[in-house]
């Protein structure tokens, strides 16, 4: 009798043993997609540092709490769309296929994330709708509202119309001088294209002339005749809705044809890295309304973290390690378990949780949450200098 | 699952594409214009759901019909030639096609707002399969019993006189012509019946993914319709479908694993695969054993002149 | 229309034209290698693109004239390797398999570029940024003169090649015709590797040339100056040198014109219902190949 008290006690000793020590290795998946091949590489590449940059520090900090009270490392698992709709609607299906799956982060090109919105369900409890049911929480597809399109999609992106209307009712306020605008507009590609519509219509609407504008595609190599355009039009202020390849060719283009106008505004993704490392020279001075810059602690030591992994911060993948935090204290307020038979209500939770969340924590501020899944984003200008961005003014 | 039944219904929808680029290049002539029939389908069937709410299998036909009808159109004009011509005549209509839906704008209004194609900024919204609760196994059924339908019928084809005359003039235009095949007649409704399954398939893809947009009708989406035939073999059907799955499946979906090097890998193993089987990966023909008495050493095909004595 | 948009017309068509030499350069490697060998090289244009970012090697240590022949030379380098991946041990019969394996090496090719940039656009050193020659109300910008001067210069280079070596001897008798080339003794693998090779070093000035033209590289380029150099190969005429030079003038300053005329979403359109009509009524193209039947 003693021998067998003393078995089952090691037994049980073992048995707590190893389940505290189970206890102690749970993980939490987060997965993440986007564009890790082709042309929009970088955005990619940017997002999965962020990510895994992000998930380190939390679980620094000591991991999520699950549902059950236990703690948990976060863990990445980044996969690579290729800016195909095809390839991220397969991408989306196979995360939605692991039994760990509760939530993701992506994708990062807009011809992408619309696709992939359509395919989950419209309206959260429609038996009708077989659309999938998977929250999204993405980082940098822009094109604007997209989200709109499910309840189960939701973004942090800059509200660029909001961005647009501030920088140029500011713009207005200070340069007295600036009454006409001239637009270009890089017309094939989403994003540009949209938000495009948007400058010009705030500039309208705050009071400046939109005397024209030129148009362009995105591989577009010979800006001559569209910077003409623009030397005739003789315009105060340039506003140049484009890609850095492209907005750096206009710019070379109307520096060799002596078009200075009195100031120049870009576009949002164009305040990274490549426009600097194109045509720093060319575009000294131009004017860009942007959701991160490394002007407070927090977005410093994010920016040095992600810059230690290899990568560079902007104001796409700020979203992306915004989004971890977030989804950090979501999983923790929705009491997400995190087991394989209970991941399809962990979905459904989190979906909730998204969905009533009021505000996010960003690197510039309080990021207000609107009723259409998107993000009001704090922002600030910021201006080409000498090859680098340096801030031009934070509006309240 | 639901994963491999998403991959399986991509496969399906680009062995369709696959099929008609094999139409075509049965007749001997390269055509890059798959694409354009695609996209024709796509955005006719999708417009037709909805914004005209018609039922499915309706405007998949409507599509269909309409892609070959503009596949008829251009055929006569583009067929004329031979060759490298060929192909950059279709290329260039595949390019005026994308270029004319970037600027095609129709919208109406929906139950939810604007729907219809919005020029560069594409046209979203196409969720009859969701709205309509098809699960993923019925659209997959869907999908295939229309691989299957078309396969039989070019089968069928194949077979029959039609398919004679077609490889008649594929191996050898001049000789065909000699023996009183009408080449025009040959060539036109191959490449009319490849547009039909170039806009059936193009009908499917839109559906499937909800929101096309210029950007997906590139050209590369044409070289990919001949490189499934191609990479296959082009004596068989099998080796089409084996050539999607190859490169949707294996290039794309199944070395994952390999992270960064995936993309690269990609055109690497198609120039592998080409130096290992140039004629394709079954190129052994499946019910014509009559072709291996074929002289080899004859040039032929679609790229090289007509036979050159020298 | 009044004076000064035909004075922008007339100058943008102008550019076009001197835009037009990078066309012609790839126009010209493209027929050269189908008038040698009657098969496409898809790759060409990728391989004229890659040789100029392999050149940016240079860029730190080596003026830039230097840096534009390494582009060059690393073209022929390119060349030399695309034939013996892609084409030596292909079937000659088997047109196809070559036309896909360049498919796969186009696609390798883009996405070494991709990979090893993070498909951020480079910038490519350029001569005679700041020169431009004002012509009455006319401006010529100094540094397209440049790619111009220099992408003639290239195709002058190559006609005396062809008419006045053995080797270019050699690459015209088996373009015309093969079986009797052979048998005059001339190795026909070794003509066509030499061929591949000019076109490669003409590439390679093209991708250099045209980096130069826009200032920086970007892999965008590539897939449009594939299409661009088989319509101006097919215009000009299969297998002809002066065809492609030609025809590349005339599309580069066709591009600027209805983009001028009907804006920068028609303007492909335009261009493709062109060639295709083009095709329809003269196949031959501009100047059809000696000895060709296509």
């Amino acid at each position: 009798m003693p021998k067998l008290a003393l078995t089952s006690a090691i037994a049980l000793a073992a048995a707590l043993a190893c389940g505290s020590a189970a206890a102690q290795e749970r993980t939490v998946k987060i997965y993440g997609f986007g564009a890790k091949s082709g042309v929009v590489r970088i955005f990619g590449l940017n997002s999965e540092a962020a990510m895994k940059a992000a998930a380190e520090q939390v679980n620094k900090a000591g991991g999520v709490t699950l549902g059950d009270g236990t703690k948990a490392r976060i863990v990445i698992e980044y996969y690579d769309d290729r800016c195909n709709a095809e390839e991220g609607i397969n991408v989306m299906r196979r995360i939605a296929a692991q039994p760990d799956a509760f939530v993701a982060i992506g994708p990062t090109c807009s011809n992408v994330a619309e696709p992939v919105f359509g395919i989950l369900q419209k309206k959260a409890g429609d038996a009708s709708d077989s659309g999938l049911q998977f929250p999204l929480y993405t980082d940098v597809a822009a094109k604007g509202g997209l989200a709109s399109i499910s309840q189960w999609s939701f973004r942090n992106v800059p509200n660029e119309s909001a961005m647009y209307k501030s920088l140029f009712e500011w713009i207005k306020a200070t340069r007295p001088d600036i009454k006409t605008v001239w637009g270009g507009v890089e017309k094939d590609f989403a994003h540009s294209n949209a938000t495009f519509n948007a400058m010009k219509g705030h500039a309208e609407k705050t009071g400046f002339e939109v005397k024209g504008q030129s148009e362009w595609l995105l591989a577009d190599t010979s800006f001559a005749t569209q910077v003409r355009e623009m030397r005739r039009g003789e315009a105060d202020l340039v506003m140049v809705s484009a890609h850095p390849f492209t907005t750096c060719g206009v710019l070379k283009e109307m520096q060799r044809q002596g078009v200075k106008p009195k100031m120049l505004v870009g576009l949002t993704s164009s305040s990274s890295l490549e426009t600097l490392q194109g045509c720093a020279a060319q575009a000294e001075g131009i004017l860009i309304p942007t959701s991160f810059a490394p002007v407070n602690p927090d977005a410093k030591r994010a920016a040095d973290l992600v810059g230690a992994a290899g990568a560079s911060m902007d104001l796409h993948n700020a979203a992306a390690w915004e989004n971890v935090f977030t989804l950090k204290e979501q999983i923790e307020r929705a009491k997400i378990m995190a087991r394989p038979d209970t991941i399809q209500e962990d979905r459904r939770k989190m979906r909730e949780a998204l969905a009533s969340m009021r505000e996010t924590t960003g690197l510039l501020g309080k990021v207000v949450r609107t009723d259409d899944r998107e993000a009001d984003k704090p922002f600030l200008f910021v201006r080409a200098e000498k090859g680098a961005w340096t801030v031009a003014h934070t509006p309240k | 699952m639901d994963f491999y039944l998403g991959l399986a219904q991509v496969i399906g929808v680009h062995t369709l594409l696959g099929l008609s680029a094999w139409c075509v290049l049965h007749t001997g002539q390269v055509s890059l214009a798959q694409g354009g029939f695609f996209a024709i389908g796509a955005y006719a069937a999708g417009m037709l759901t909805v914004m005209a709410g018609w039922p499915l299998p309706w405007a998949l036909a409507v599509g269909s019909l309409v892609s070959a009808a503009v596949a008829v159109a251009v055929g006569f004009p583009a067929l004329r030639v031979k060759g490298l011509m060929l192909v950059v005549a279709t290329t260039a209509f595949a390019e005026i096609v994308r270029l004319v839906f970037f600027n095609f704008k129709w919208r109406v209004q929906g139950p939810d707002g604007p729907v219809g194609p919005d020029g560069g900024l594409g046209f979203g919204g196409i969720r009859y399969f969701q709205s309509n609760g098809w699960t993923a196994w019925d659209v997959l059924a869907l999908i295939w019993s229309l691989v299957a339908g078309v396969m039989l019928v070019l089968w069928w084809l194949d077979r029959s006189r039609i398919g004679t005359l077609w490889r008649a003039v594929g191996e050898d235009e001049v000789a065909a012509q000699s023996a009183g095949v009408d080449l025009t007649a040959a060539k036109v409704s191959a490449f009319g019946i490849g547009g039909a399954i170039a806009g059936l398939s193009g009908g499917l893809f839109s559906h499937t993914t909800t929101h096309i947009e210029h950007s997906n009708f590139t050209i590369l989406l044409a070289t990919f319709a001949i490189a499934y035939p191609i990479l296959g073999g082009l004596k068989s059907l099998a080796g089409t479908v084996l050539a999607v799955v190859f490169i949707q499946g294996v290039l794309i979906e199944g070395l994952r694993f390999l992270g960064d090097w995936r993309s690269l890998l990609f055109g690497a193993l198609i120039v592998v695969v080409m130096l290992v089987r140039p004629g394709g990966m079954l190129s052994s023909p499946l019910w014509q054993p009559s072709a291996s008495r074929r002289a080899a050493s004859r040039p032929k095909g679609a790229v090289d002149t007509k036979a050159r004595h020298a | 229309m009044n004076a000064t948009d035909l004075v922008d017309l007339v100058q943008s068509v102008v550019d076009g034209v001197m835009f037009g030499t990078t066309y012609a350069l790839i126009g010209i490697g493209f027929t050269l290698i189908f008038g040698v060998m009657h098969k496409i090289n898809l790759s060409y244009a990728a391989a004229s693109v890659g040789a100029a970012y392999l050149s940016l090697i240079l860029v730190k240590v080596a003026p830039t004239p230097l840096v534009y022949l390494a582009a060059a030379l690393l073209g022929g380098v390119l060349g030399a390797l695309i034939y013996y991946v892609c084409f030596r041990f292909l079937p000659l019969d088997k047109p196809l398999a070559t036309l896909m394996s360049t498919v796969g090496m186009l696609l390798l090719l883009e996405e070494i570029i991709v990979h090893a940039t993070d498909g951020m656009p480079q910038n490519y050193p350029a001569m005679f940024t700041g020169a431009v020659w004002d012509v009455g109300p006319f401006m010529i910008r100094g540094d397209l003169m440049f790619v111009f001067v220099l992408g003639c210069i290239a195709m002058v280079g190559l006609r005396l090649l062809l008419t006045h070596t053995r080797l270019g001897l050699a690459t015209r008798a088996v373009a015309q015709q093969p079986v009797a080339a052979r048998l005059c003794g001339m190795s026909v693998d070794r003509t066509n590797a030499s061929t591949f090779v000019i076109a490669g070093l003409l590439g390679g000035t093209a991708g250099a040339m045209t980096g130069a033209a826009i200032g920086m590289l970007s892999p965008l380029l590539t897939l449009p100056l594939t299409v661009k150099g088989l319509v101006v190969t097919v215009i000009g005429g299969l297998g002809s040198v002066p065809g492609a030079i030609v025809a590349g003038l005339l599309v580069g300053g066709l591009e600027n014109f209805f983009q001028f005329v009907r804006g920068v979403g028609e303007r492909d359109i335009y261009v493709m219902a062109l060639l295709f009509a083009f095709l329809v009524f003269r196949p031959g193209g501009l100047f059809a190949a000696p000895g060709g039947r296509d």
